[in-house]
């Protein structure tokens, strides 16, 4: 079958584009700032077994372990109950990060590009998983010069999701590659155990159709699944006046229009699209932050612990 | 202009391109970059439609530049010509200029000449030659104007202030007077004498149409040079003029006065309508003209003049009763239309002149009249000559004559002096030579009250009169006064100097020439005869210069209808004297009567019939168009008055740097407007960088 010559928006599009971090450099010291600002603490399962602090009874099942076997309320009450201690665990994030062309966007009121904003909050969010000892992995959609990693702790998980943020840049257009987000969620979906995190960053537009429930998806075996929707104030306004041509940075749609005219329109889809994802993060156990490039990161991110801590409750 | 200039210069026709590419243009917004494009509903395609101009600003600097860049390709082949000043190593200068307005300058320019551009006559270049002259003054140049019209007089005095000089010249109108360069010439470096400026120029802006072509050239004199700028000016022209026009019965007597060049013939049809009399020099086949009558728009009579011939009498007959205000008119036009019409005035416009003297004893051996009536035909003084044996008894009859001339009479009788007197008081003058027969008057027969006193004879202890005394009466000629070879003189008591003018004096200062004031009128008294056996007197140019001021004396105190535009009318006597040109209007139509040496007078400089209001009575009078003045050959100028030393016209400047500066400019404002434009858009969404 014969390749199709590539078009010059198809060759834009495929092109590395740098980040425009704008004032959100430098990364490290952001994501510091940033999580110093997030009180988390640590976490407790939600799974029960070996501990120490006592976590109620229930009753004996077969092929439960003999040892927590309640001798006391089986000589008063002639029942065989089971002791139960809750246990503290490590719970893995993962960061997915959208880099396909739509993330390079600035707008004028932008302080860097949604990329740039998107690896700030995604560093905050890891430096503060990693205060509290849970293990951290990165993958990417889309993206030039990025590599997934996969989840660890320490100090040299934080240096090594640093490094990979800070030499990223974005490219690709996933808007008509099906297959973008399954190869982006693959290695989570074989690797997050259950009650690992997964939190995308991503401005949700120009993904491939089955990419909500893709990512949904993952909310199940015990998973977390959370959405930063990342926007510019651009495009959350649609700020421009009078009569426009407006350029997609992937798909290649074209739109000449009147913003004045249609700014109420374009704001109830753009809702619709949040709605849409929300709804089913909502039905999944998940979660769904919407944002603008222009809000404070350490903001965003406490909104992310909050709603993590909502969702285990 | 060459083809090539003509070619750049139409490079600014591109003017009109941002025009059209504008109103033409598809109004297309910017495509901008914006990830979310594919949320926002496309709104209908617009139509196409034409934009209005958005920045006329930019627009006006760019359209301006276009044109800018048009005159730089055409230079050097568009110049501005211009009259330049150039100074002897930079120092102050004093100037001045002496700007021609008489009726040769109301000639046009031949077209396509070289600064014929802004002005199509001769008067509009030459002053616009004199501002260009006083823009290149600076701060310590000195100014004086002097206007060659006849009379010549000043119009600004030498002053730095050179603004002044500029109003006065930009309110300079053309007249219908004569030309006198040389009384203004001399007028403009006497402004200069006192002036410390060591460059001191007389610039003459004029055609040099003086009626002098065969006299001396223009030239420096002293140390105040004479610079003749604008040679362009000068030239021959075809023009007529209508000097006079009289009518006697149902006769108009005309006189057309031409330069000699031709016109074609008019076609026998218009001429067959004619029932005047052609003019005797017409010559078959020459070129002629038609000289109508005409009252308001009929034709009553015409008559073919040829304009081959520098003057023409030319008699018109009317048929049955003609109303007043006939007017004679030449066609076609020419040259000058100003001087194609006169009005008609009833017979009398010249003035009269008796002259009353021994043709025995005043001739001269070659023969001719007497050498008085000599004088007067030669200086063409529009003067007809009356000689009577004797000053008549009866005021009626001098009523007849304007002036009156008496050579050497022994005395006059009562009735002679009683009916002189009368006459003299209603205006008129006398012109009176004393001789040895004035001094053996009888017993009785006296010169009062012309002369008080006793006239005796005596032997002359100077030969002739000094001419210190003579040079405001008798002008350049007075110098040929110094040696009369006089026999004798007339000497007059001491009481003829009372209440009177000496106007000149004899070099142990007796009085030569007396004027007295007696009424309305006035007296010349001459201490010598005509008789050339007594004297030189009537033989030396100084005569011309009596007889010339004795016939203006004549004229202004009313003696003739008719003067030539810029002389003047004098009113003795009258205290109310309003003067209105007929058929002017508004304030132009008055001409101011001012007070000079104590007499009000009237100088219209505009020929055409004139209403003057005595008071109690109203005259109508003529201020014809001088004949000299219709000979456009110009004075030669020697080539120094001429040279390039002092500036001049003919390097023209090249403009080109100025363009070139002005383009800057334009570039340096279109930038500015740039910026501006760009910060008030900074308020709108800015395309965002995406690659």
């Amino acid at each position: 079958m014969p390749v199709p010559p590539r078009t010059a928006s198809a060759t834009v599009r495929a092109a590395r584009i740098p980040i425009d971090w704008g004032s959100l450099v430098p990364l490290r010291l952001r994501s510091k700032i940033i999580a110093e600002g997030v009180y988390a603490g640590m976490h407790r399962s939600v799974r029960r077994g070996p501990g120490v602090e006592f976590g109620g009874h229930r009753p004996y099942v077969p092929g439960d372990d003999l040892r927590f076997i309640d001798r006391r309320s089986l000589l008063r009450h002639d029942r065989l109950m089971v002791r139960e201690f809750e246990t503290e665990t490590d719970r893995a994030l993962w960061l997915v990060v959208d880099a396909t062309a739509s993330m390079s966007y600035r707008g004028p009121d932008a302080p860097g590009a949604k990329v740039a904003y998107a690896a700030v909050c995604a560093a905050g969010l890891a430096r503060v998983a990693l205060a509290s000892g849970d293990p951290v992995g990165l993958v990417w959609i889309g993206g030039d010069g990025v590599r997934a990693l996969p989840a660890m702790g320490g100090r040299e998980a934080f240096e090594r999701v640093l490094g990979t943020l800070e030499g990223a840049g974005a490219a690709g257009d996933a808007s008509g590659d099906d297959q973008a987000m399954d190869r982006a969620l693959m290695p989570i979906a074989r690797r997050a155990r259950r009650g690992a995190t997964v939190v995308l960053f991503s401005d949700l537009l120009d993904l491939p159709p089955g990419a909500m429930a893709s990512f949904g998806a993952l909310g199940s075996g015990g998973r977390t699944p959370v959405v930063v929707w990342v926007l510019d104030p651009a495009e959350a306004k649609l700020s421009f006046q009078g009569n426009v041509r407006l350029r997609a940075l992937e798909g290649g749609a074209v739109v000449e229009a009147d913003a004045d005219a249609v700014r109420a329109t374009y704001l109830e889809r753009l809702r619709a699209v949040g709605d849409g994802w929300e709804r089913e993060l909502t039905a999944r156990g998940g979660r769904f932050v919407a944002c603008t490039s222009g809000d404070d990161p350490a903001g965003v991110v406490r909104q992310v612990v909050r709603s993590l801590g909502e969702a285990r409750r | 202009m060459s083809v090539l200039s003509v070619a750049a210069l139409l490079v600014a026709l591109l003017v009109a391109a941002p025009v059209v590419a504008h109103l033409l243009r598809r109004r297309q917004a910017e495509e901008r970059p914006f990830p979310a494009a594919a949320l926002v509903p496309a709104t209908p395609p617009q139509a196409r439609k034409r934009s209005a101009l958005e920045d006329r600003a930019l627009f006006a600097v760019r359209a301006l530049a276009v044109i800018g860049l048009a005159l730089l390709g055409a230079t050097p082949f568009v110049r501005c010509s211009r009259v330049a000043l150039n100074r002897q190593g930079g120092a102050s200068v004093a100037l001045s200029v002496v700007l021609d307005d008489s009726l040769s300058m109301r000639a046009p320019l031949p077209a396509g000449q070289a600064g014929a551009t802004s002005g199509p006559t001769r008067f509009q270049r030459a002053r616009q030659g004199a501002l260009e002259l006083l823009d290149g003054t600076r701060s310590g140049d000195a100014v004086a104007v002097v206007m060659a019209g006849a009379p010549a007089r000043v119009l600004v005095a030498a002053t730095t202030n050179v603004a002044t000089a500029r109003e006065a010249i930009e309110a300079a109108e053309p007249s219908d007077r004569a030309t006198d360069l040389d009384e203004s010439v001399r007028l403009g470096r006497e402004l200069l004498d006192a002036l410390p400026q060591s460059d001191k120029r007389v610039v003459v802006f004029s055609d040099l149409a003086d009626g002098s072509a065969e006299g001396t050239a223009l030239a420096a004199e002293g140390n105040v040079a004479t610079w003749v700028p604008l040679g362009e000016l000068a030239g021959l022209a075809e023009d007529c003029a209508v000097t006079r026009a009289d009518r006697a019965a149902n006769k108009v007597l005309a006189r057309v006065v031409c330069t000699g060049a031709g016109t074609p013939a008019p076609t026998d049809g218009a001429a067959a309508q004619g029932s005047g009399s052609a003019a005797p020099g017409a010559r078959p086949g020459a070129p002629t003209r038609l000289l109508e009558l005409r009252a308001g728009e009929e034709v009553l009579a015409l008559a073919r003049v040829s304009t081959a011939e520098h003057l023409s009498d030319v008699t018109l007959e009317l048929r049955g009763e003609a109303p007043e205000g006939l007017v004679a008119r030449l066609a076609p036009g020419d040259a000058i239309a100003a001087d194609d019409v006169a009005p008609v005035v009833a017979a009398g416009g010249s003035l009269e002149i008796a002259v009353v003297g021994d043709a025995a004893s005043s001739h001269v051996e070659t023969g001719g009249p007497p050498p008085v009536e000599q004088a007067l035909t030669a200086l063409e003084l529009d003067a007809r000559i009356h000689p009577l044996p004797s000053v008549p008894e009866h005021a009626e009859d001098l009523g007849n004559f304007g002036a009156l001339i008496i050579d050497d009479q022994p005395g006059l009788t009562p009735e002679v002096r009683r009916a002189l007197a009368a006459w003299v008081d209603k205006g008129g003058v006398v012109l009176l030579a004393l001789g040895p027969r004035a001094a053996a008057a009888q017993l009785g027969a006296t010169f009062e009250p012309l002369v008080a006193g006793v006239v005796r004879w005596g032997k002359s202890p100077s030969p002739g009169i000094d001419p210190g005394t003579a040079a405001a009466a008798l002008g350049a000629a007075a110098p040929s006064y110094a040696d009369l070879s006089a026999k004798g003189r007339a000497s007059l008591d001491a009481g003829a100097s009372d209440a009177a003018e000496v106007l000149a004096r004899w070099q142990d200062g007796a009085p030569f020439l007396l004027r007295r004031p007696m009424g309305r009128g006035s007296v010349l008294v001459l201490t010598l005869p005509f008789d050339t056996e007594q004297s030189d007197l009537a033989l030396r140019p100084a005569f011309l210069a009596i007889v010339d001021r004795f016939v203006s004396t004549a004229r202004a105190r009313g003696g003739a209808r008719r003067i030539d535009a810029g002389q003047s009318w004098t009113f003795d006597g009258f205290q109310r004297v309003r003067v209105r040109r007929l058929g002017g209007a508004g304030a132009a139509a008055e001409v101011p009567v001012l007070e000079a040496d104590g007499r009000p007078r009237a100088a219209p400089a505009l020929a055409g019939a004139y209403e003057i209001d005595l008071g109690d009575e109203k005259v109508t009078r003529v201020a014809a168009v001088p004949e000299r003045e219709i000979d456009f050959r110009p004075r030669p100028v020697s080539p120094s008055a001429a040279s390039e030393v002092f500036g001049g016209v003919a390097p023209s400047m090249d403009v080109s740097p100025w363009v070139a500066v002005g383009l800057l400019a334009l570039l340096a404002v279109e930038m500015a407007l740039r910026v501006a434009r760009r910060a008030r858009a900074g308020t709108a969404p800015v395309v965002e960088r995406t690659s």
